[in-house]
């Protein structure tokens, strides 16, 4: 059951993680002056507690899932080279890498 | 902040930073405030008897019986920083053998949302009047006060005092009440 959920994708690009970040940081803080305004008004910290808990709701909704907002900058990957056996003789360098990352 | 799991981390622990921040504010709009009000005491009546202590060593030691009424408003105390009231009646004397005497008599819990006018009638004591002795015959000046602890949501917890006291004498001999 456990790989179903794995299996489902939630990266962000490099700016979609930033914008993230930047936008629940955003809605906290909001949330949490508007909070202690409010419950320093009427004298109740619970109310306080609960417009943190309202934005903090709000926050999980918009970053956690990734959005195609999220995925608008991509990194552009070089296009991946063939392998071929032909390969092994032309770049021995790689060839060695790979031997050493295949010992470890 | 690739994978879902790690920004509910990232997310959840700023919340819970920012909630701690807030609660920190919470403490310091209060922090000075000055939580006395004034109370109003009266004795109704007043009896003592010279029973065996059993709390103490084997001897016969005065008891008293007090019935009082109460009334004060507690409701400017009350504000967001105050989850309930601990109130405690004392009464302070002096005898032959102790310079300071201190005993609670009473006490009750008033939590944020009850009713804060305290308006009672006719309290017998709670809680055994024990002298340490037999200072409590014929003693001219016992002074009750009403005092309270202040529990917060965040912060210290003092003990307050409040402003208004009763002085009253105890009787001169044993078994007979004395009404006020």
């Amino acid at each position: 059951m456990l790989s179903m959920f794995k299996s489902i994708p939630t990266h962000m690009d490099y700016k979609g993680q930033k914008l993230a970040e930047q936008i629940f940081q955003g809605i906290i803080l909001v949330s949490a002056v508007i909070g202690f305004i409010y419950g320093l008004f009427i004298q109740q910290f619970g109310w306080t507690v609960y417009i943190m808990l309202a934005g903090f709701t709000v926050s999980c909704l918009l970053t956690l899932p990734p959005w195609p907002m999220y995925r608008k900058s991509p990194l552009s990957w070089q296009p991946a080279i063939p392998e071929t056996s032909g390969e092994n003789r032309d770049k021995p360098q790689e060839n060695q890498s790979q031997k050493k990352k295949k010992h470890k | 902040m690739n994978t879902v799991l790690s920004r509910a981390n990232s997310l959840f622990a700023f919340s819970l930073s920012v909630m701690a921040a807030l609660t920190f504010g919470c403490f310091v709009t209060t922090a000075f405030k000055d939580r006395s009000v004034p109370v109003d005491i009266h004795v109704s009546k007043v009896m003592i008897k010279n029973v065996d202590d059993f709390t103490g060593p084997r001897e016969r030691s005065d008891l008293g019986f007090v019935t009082f009424d109460l009334s004060a408003n507690l409701q400017p105390i009350f504000d967001w920083n105050v989850k309930e009231l601990f109130l405690y009646l004392t009464a302070e004397y002096t005898t032959k053998s102790n310079a300071l005497n201190q005993v609670v008599l009473w006490d009750k819990i008033v939590l944020r949302g009850e009713n804060t006018k305290l308006n009672l009638k006719e309290v017998k004591s709670k809680y055994f009047f024990f002298d340490d002795g037999n200072g409590l015959r014929a003693n001219k000046n016992i002074t009750l006060t009403l005092s309270w602890n202040v529990v917060p949501n965040a912060g210290i917890l003092p003990l307050v005092m409040g402003s208004g006291h009763k002085s009253l004498a105890f009787p001169e001999s044993y078994e007979a009440a004395k009404s006020y």
